[in-house]
């Protein structure tokens, strides 16, 4: 199959031909030395060239991950395969392989320059993800279907694109399709595009790209509907309402509910069901409106807090940079002192005076520090205490509304329970006059049965309010934990220990400075 | 007596002429020592000389009849107006004796009686500075040089019309007044000469006691300060662990120190106050002064004020120099104050339509009355108003105005004032005004501040210059520091904007740069001797900040005269600050970067991490051959140390740390370049200002006809050129028929026989004269030709004997006469050509010809 199958055998991609490639292609010189004497890390190599190693299959890749260009052409490689840890890949040259099918670059989103130029490529596919791409060469490949070309209308940057070499590039209309229907192209098959081909193509495909422009915006357009409502939906879950600003829940309730269709069809119900939903979803429509407000002063409540707090923060942390700049001031004088001081009581006194200094440095940091604890611990109380406020008010309403709900269900259940009885009464009589349907005449055999299956059904209902309530609190108290939870522990007890260790190293920094400092004048 | 009754309003009629005056008639016995004390006193009155009041007439620099006819006459409606006035004046004299009289018709130049309304004369000026009342007034202060009243307290008795103020520049204040006024309502203000009293200082234009114009702007520009916002959340202030009592104490005495420093800095103030207080005016209150009031409503006018003429400035109605108001008038009508002015000019209403307050003199007054409730008006005076009705169906308007129409060249408005300067004198401070493109370097203003009073003590002196070609604008020289500071205009090569300097070479410099023009984004460089400070914004290299010390020139034995630059000073330390950088993680990005070039070693700061309140920082020791050119840098673990800021992240490769000292080595070299660089731009900057300096030359708009010598040129030399081809058509256009029309005696009308006969003549003439001109040519011809062949054969005879110099002349000859020839064989030839041409041409004239073309399309037609 390839031209160098029988002759050699395939290299294998292992630890010592990546060695040896990285050695070769790093650093030179003294930095080579340096570099070669502490080894290079695969995560800090940037360039990768891998070319002419007769290689069969890619691996072993996976350390890379920081690699921006990587060079794997003039070998043997069929499948695209073991890049998928390369994310921060710009450059991929693949050319000059045997690969029959575009695939495996799916992880590949930064990639800006492609190369499959020499291959056995058939269909252009799989590339959705490249949303980058910028120059592409597929030259020298199997693609024959001109059509296949409207899939790289996709990528908005594509400014180059190489096809030469491919079989639909005998059609004599090649380059003005692909100049009318890749509109972002700039340069094809190494050659600009002047403007007067780019309208005659235009000309010529007038109406094909009209229609192609159409059928896209419709996509466009829907999908940032689906977007847009789907980012609104994001926001009422957010806020717990999700779905309460239409029937959802009325609907919900019955749907899940055997014994409702059944009892739907007693004479009655309908006008009862029509007023009970009506109700209810204006009561639930209060629920969302309620619900979206609160939501928004609590996003609110939360900015403001963490703007003060970070303020204070940057206060604080002002202060201490000011204080900290000024002693090293200090410490460049005493230094310059102290290097042509001789005399030795003189150094010491120097020296003493110093480590008091350092001190002083210290209490004062730790100072501002613990100021800004006592500040953080107060305005969090605060803000902890008004927002479990925000958050039981707002559920007590809810909660109210949803009393409110369960009366509905309670009274349409009582309505139900009656017709049901009139209904049975009237059929056991034989006085009904319309036509039952089979499964409710099931049901109107004596009281228990009917009366059980009224109640079955608003026991559901019921159940469903009460789930719907749950939900709501159990989300809200739920993101309150978790919030203050987070708050306490970042800013109190991860930002103060940070700040403690801080402190503590660059004062044991001043001091090691200094003991290191006289050694030389000691001499 | 009618109409002059009970009510506050003179009804004036022009036929009024009742005797209101009274006469005595006491014609009664005389005792015998009544007698003698009317002898006595008749002696007494004797030795008084009583001289006839000179009419300060203005020295007459025209000659009378150099005047316009409306100068010298007043028309029939002119002295019905001024009888009406006259009339005016004998009631209100007679209702309010007690009053000054008004000012009403004073004479005009031409010592012809006028009435005030007619003397303006509403224009407006083709210039857009006098659009607005300030431009309007700023250029009556300056054009116009103010002479005092004299005596001050009596009204002037002439008012000389506004085209000789402007002609001869000056004016007193009524004069100005009138000038201010008619560009005022020109310019489509509401305003009015006002006739009143003022201080001694407003009079005589003494502004020694107020603060400069130009200055006052300065100390409006007030400071914002933002408050810092309480928030919900903000985080209470540390406790204070002070003790409250001794605070307390602290701030009581401080406060009495404060109080105390106050209290003597009010007394200094008020002794300063004392010192500068104008002596006391026997004269005040007496004091005539006229200026321009402007009513609120037209030109979108928010609020009444006073114009003050004499020097352009504008006061609201409640100034303390205005003492009170006689009249005003504009070109319409001419109102009496009736307001009582004990209190100034404070307590007046300027509502003209409140005849109780206002006395007009028209009954024309186009100003809304005032609504008083009818019930009133009735109760005023019913009969008034019956008369008022007649009157006002056959009432006197307003003569149009006898002034010529006022007119300025731009030439003399851009001289703004008398020879193009003036000077003005206020309180500590001296200004002068020149014109632009007077001054050779374009200095339009001088402002000179003092620190004390008697204007001894120069403080600073700030020149604003207009057009130079440097674009510098302002210099501000202050004599206390020595320092000079220069501001320029956008467009010069290295985009200075603004240089402070010394007066001595070596001292401190500061340059402001229009950043967003250099490419190096640079804003400020500060240097002297030792130091020298830049500050850069927006570069795409971070940095922010250059701070370089220099060590002292090394001596050198070189001639004085050598330049500096061959010299150069030593860099010691070169300190670079960085903008944070996004891109790159805090602690590889870095903050400050300082290279001790003499002591061969860099030191780095990395920016704070976001909450980190250290800054890792790395020091490194540059190898010894880190500045040879090629060399490979050596590097060792023991070259560099550090301070982390978090000891637990994993130390950076030493690879890294080489290529950042490698880095560092290059950039060192690169930085060390700028510095030259920047000197030497500094060097440039200032020899090329010394230059200019030297030359000042200063800019011509193209639009400048008048200054712009180029465009002069060229405009000159185009209009004689036009005046050349016409005077070349002229010629061309000769008449050709002209002699032969003369011949027959130029006839009126040419009949049939004479026309064409002119004709026959012409084509005769033309005929004759063109083979004159042919045999004139062949006659040439002939005669060179003949003169040739003679030259021939003396040459042919003589040839054996001939020396060679005599060869050489003959060959000339030969060749020149051949070239002779030629020419006229040449011209023969043309003229045969053109011969015929020329006689088509004229034949073809003549039958088109006015005179000739109906005869001769009858002619045409017999024919046919």
């Amino acid at each position: 199959m390839s031209r160098l199958y029988d002759t050699v055998e395939p290299s294998v991609v292992d630890e010592i031909m990546l060695q040896k490639a990285v050695e070769e292609q790093g650093p030179k010189e003294e930095a080579g030395r340096i570099a070669k004497a502490e080894g290079i890390d695969f995560t800090d190599v940037t360039q990768l060239r891998l070319d002419f190693k007769n290689i069969l299959k890619v691996d072993n890749l996976w350390q890379f991950n920081n690699l921006v260009k990587l060079q794997l052409d003039n070998n043997i490689i069929e499948k695209i395969e073991g890049l998928d840890t390369l994310a921060h890949l710009v450059w991929l040259d693949l050319s000059f392989n045997n690969i029959e099918v575009v695939e495996g670059l799916e992880k590949l989103e930064k990639l800006e320059d492609l190369t499959l130029y020499n291959n056995r490529i058939a269909t252009l596919e799989n590339m959705d993800s490249l949303t980058q791409l910028h120059v592409f060469s597929v030259g020298n490949n199997n693609l024959s279907s001109l059509e296949n070309l409207i899939y790289l209308r996709r990528f908005k940057g594509l400014r180059t694109l190489n096809l030469a070499g491919n079989p639909f590039c005998d059609d004599a209309n090649y380059k003005q399709f692909v100049v009318a229907h890749i509109p972002t192209l700039a340069y094809l098959d190494f050659r600009l595009i002047d403007g007067n081909t780019k309208t005659a193509a235009m000309e010529q495909y007038k109406y094909a790209i009209e229609e192609l422009m159409a059928d896209e915006t419709a996509a466009e357009n829907k999908r940032l509907e689906i977007e847009l409502k789907e980012s609104k939906f994001e926001k009422q879950k957010l806020a717990y309402v999700e779905n309460l600003d239409g029937p959802h829940l009325f609907d919900n309730m019955f749907a899940e509910d055997p014994e409702a269709s059944k009892l739907g069809a007693l004479p009655g119900v309908d006008e009862l069901l029509a007023v009970y939903k009506e109700k209810m979803v204006a009561i639930c429509q209060q629920v969302f409106a309620f619900g979206l407000q609160e939501h928004e002063k609590r996003c609110k409540e939360v900015d403001e807090f963490y703007s003060c707090v970070q303020e204070a923060k940057d206060e604080n942390k002002e202060m201490a940079v000011v204080i900290i700049n000024e002693f090293n001031k200090y410490k460049k004088k005493i230094v310059a002192e102290l290097t042509v001081m001789s005399d030795p009581n003189g150094i010491e006194s120097q020296i003493t005076e110093y480590k008091e200094e350092v001190d002083k440095l210290w209490d004062r940091l730790m100072g501002f520090e613990l100021q800004l604890v006592d500040q953080l611990e107060d305005t969090i109380k605060d803000f902890e205490r008004n927002l479990a406020d925000m958050v039981s008010s707002f559920v007590e309403f809810v909660q109210g509304l949803i009393s409110q709900v369960r009366d509905l269900e309670n009274i349409h259940h009582e309505r139900l329970l009656e017709i049901a009885h009139i209904t049975l009464e009237k059929y056991v009589k034989n006085e009904l006059d319309d036509e039952l349907p089979e499964d409710l005449r099931m049901l109107l055999v004596d009281k228990d049965t009917i009366t059980n299956a009224v109640s079955a059904s608003h026991d559901v209902h019921l159940l469903k309010i009460d789930n719907r309530e749950d939900d709501i609190i159990q989300r809200a108290n739920g993101w309150l934990g978790a919030l203050m939870e987070r708050i306490h522990n970042e800013e109190e007890v991860a930002r103060n220990r940070d700040r403690v260790k801080e402190i503590n190293n660059f004062i044991d920094h001043l001091k090691d400075d200094i003991e290191n400092m006289e050694l030389p004048n000691a001499m | 007596m009618e109409g002059v009754g009970d009510g506050p309003a003179i009804v004036v009629d022009s036929g009024a002429d009742d005797g209101t005056i009274q006469e005595e008639d006491a014609e009664n016995e005389i005792p015998a020592d009544a007698l003698e004390a009317v002898n006595e006193l008749k002696d007494e009155l004797d030795q008084i000389v009583l001289q006839p009041p000179k009419i300060d007439m203005t020295p007459a620099d025209l000659p009378m009849q150099s005047y316009p006819l409306t100068y010298k006459e007043n028309d029939n409606k002119e002295k019905l107006v001024l009888a009406y006035a006259e009339n005016f004046r004998r009631q209100y004299v007679h209702l309010y004796r007690d009053r000054k009289p008004l000012l009403l018709c004073p004479l005009n130049e031409c010592g012809v009686e006028k009435f005030v309304c007619t003397t303006i004369r509403p224009t407006t000026l083709p210039f857009q500075e006098l659009y607005d009342y300030d431009g309007c007034a700023e250029f009556v202060s300056d054009y116009v040089t103010f002479d005092p009243l004299d005596p001050p307290v009596d009204l002037p008795k002439s008012l000389l019309s506004s085209t000789t103020v402007l002609r001869r520049q000056r004016g007193n204040c009524f004069e100005m007044s009138t000038l201010l006024c008619s560009l005022l309502l020109g310019a489509g203000y509401d305003a009015y000469v006002v006739c009143g009293y003022a201080t001694r200082e407003m009079t005589l234009c003494d502004e020694t006691r107020e603060i400069c114009p130009l200055m006052k702007k300065k100390n409006e520009v007030k400071k914002e300060e933002k408050k810092k916002e309480m928030r919900k959340y903000t985080v209470k202030p540390p406790k204070d662990l002070r003790s409250k009592f001794i605070l307390e104490m602290e701030a009581r005495k401080e406060a009495e120190q404060a109080k105390e420093e106050q209290q003597r800095k009010k007394e200094m103030e008020e002794k300063q106050e004392e010192l500068e207080k104008p002596p006391s005016d026997e004269l005040y209150g007496l004091r005539i002064h006229c200026w321009v009031l402007v009513l609120s409503g037209k030109r979108e006018v928010p609020e009444n004020f006073f114009i003050e003429p004499l020097t352009g400035n504008s006061y609201s109605t409640q100034h303390d120099g205005y003492l009170g108001i006689e009249s005003l008038w504009n070109n319409h009508n001419y109102w009496v104050n009736m307001q009582d002015c004990s209190n100034g000019c404070k307590d007046l209403l300027f509502d003209l339509g409140d005849c109780v307050r206002w006395e007009f003199m028209f009954p024309s007054n186009e100003k809304p009355t005032l609504d008083i409730p009818d019930m009133d008006e009735d109760a005023l005076d019913f009969e008034d108003d019956e008369d008022e009705e007649k009157e006002e169906e056959k009432h006197l308007d307003m003569p149009p105005s006898w002034v010529s129409p006022l007119e300025l060249t731009l030439k003399e408005f851009q001289s703004r004032c008398p020879q193009g300067k003036k000077t003005l004198t206020y309180k500590r401070a001296k200004l002068e005004k020149f014109a632009h493109y007077l001054m050779k370097d374009g200095l339009i203003i001088r402002l000179s501040i003092y620190h004390d009073k008697e204007m001894k003590d120069l403080v600073r002196v700030e020149e604003t210059y207009s057009f130079r070609s440097d674009k510098l604008h302002l210099r501000v020289h202050n004599h206390r520091t020595g320092l000079i500071t220069e501001y320029y205009h956008q467009g010069r090569p290295l985009h200075l904007k603004e240089q402070t300097y010394g007066q001595w070479p070596d001292s401190e410099r500061t340059m402001i740069f229009y950043n967003h023009a250099r490419v190096d984004g640079l804003t400020r460089r500060e240097e002297n001797a030792l130091e020298m400070t830049e500050h850069f914004d927006n570069r795409d290299d971070f940095l922010l900040y250059c701070h370089v010390v220099f060590g002292k020139r090394p001596k050198k034995l070189e001639p004085a005269g050598s330049l500096p630059s061959s010299n150069p000073r030593p860099i010691l330390k070169i300190v670079e600050k960085f903008r944070r950088n996004k891109a790159k993680p805090a602690n590889e990005d870095i903050a400050e970067c300082i290279y001790l070039i003499s002591e061969d070693r860099i030191q780095l700061t990395f920016h704070h991490q976001d909450d980190k309140i250290t800054a890792s920082t790395r020091d490194f020791i540059k190898p010894p051959n880190a500045n040879d050119k090629g060399a490979v840098l050596t590097f060792s673990q023991d070259m560099t140390s550090t301070f982390r800021v978090d000891p637990l992240a994993e130390p950076p490769k030493n690879l890294f740390i080489y290529n950042l000292l490698r880095e560092l080595v290059d950039k060192e070299d690169k930085t060390v370049h700028s510095v030259r660089d920047s000197e030497e731009e500094v060097k440039e900057i200032l020899t090329e200002r010394q230059e200019e300096e030297a030359r000042s030359d200063l800019d011509i708009s193209v639009y400048d006809t008048e200054r712009n010598e180029k465009a002069k040129q060229h405009r000159i030399e185009r209009e004689r050129l036009q005046m050349e081809e016409k005077k070349r058509r002229e010629e061309m256009e000769l008449d050709y028929l002209a002699p032969f029309l003369a011949q027959i005696g130029d006839p009126e009308k040419l009949n049939r026989q004479q026309a064409l006969k002119l004709k026959e003549d012409c084509l005769a003439d033309l005929k004759m004269r063109l083979i004159d001109k042919a045999n004139l040519i062949q006659s040439r011809f002939e005669k060179e030709t003949v003169e040739l062949h003679k030259k021939q054969t003396w040459y042919q005879n003589n040839q054996m004997n001939m020396q060679k110099e005599d060869e050489e002349e003959y060959l000339e000859y030969c060749s020149e006469a051949m070239f002779r020839i030629h020419i006229l064989e040449l011209r023969l030839n043309r003229h045969k050509e053109m011969a015929p041409h020329k006689y088509m041409a004229l034949d073809q004239k003549l039958k088109t010809d006015q005179r000739l073309s109906e005869f001769f399309g009858a002619t045409l037609g017999d024919k046919r």
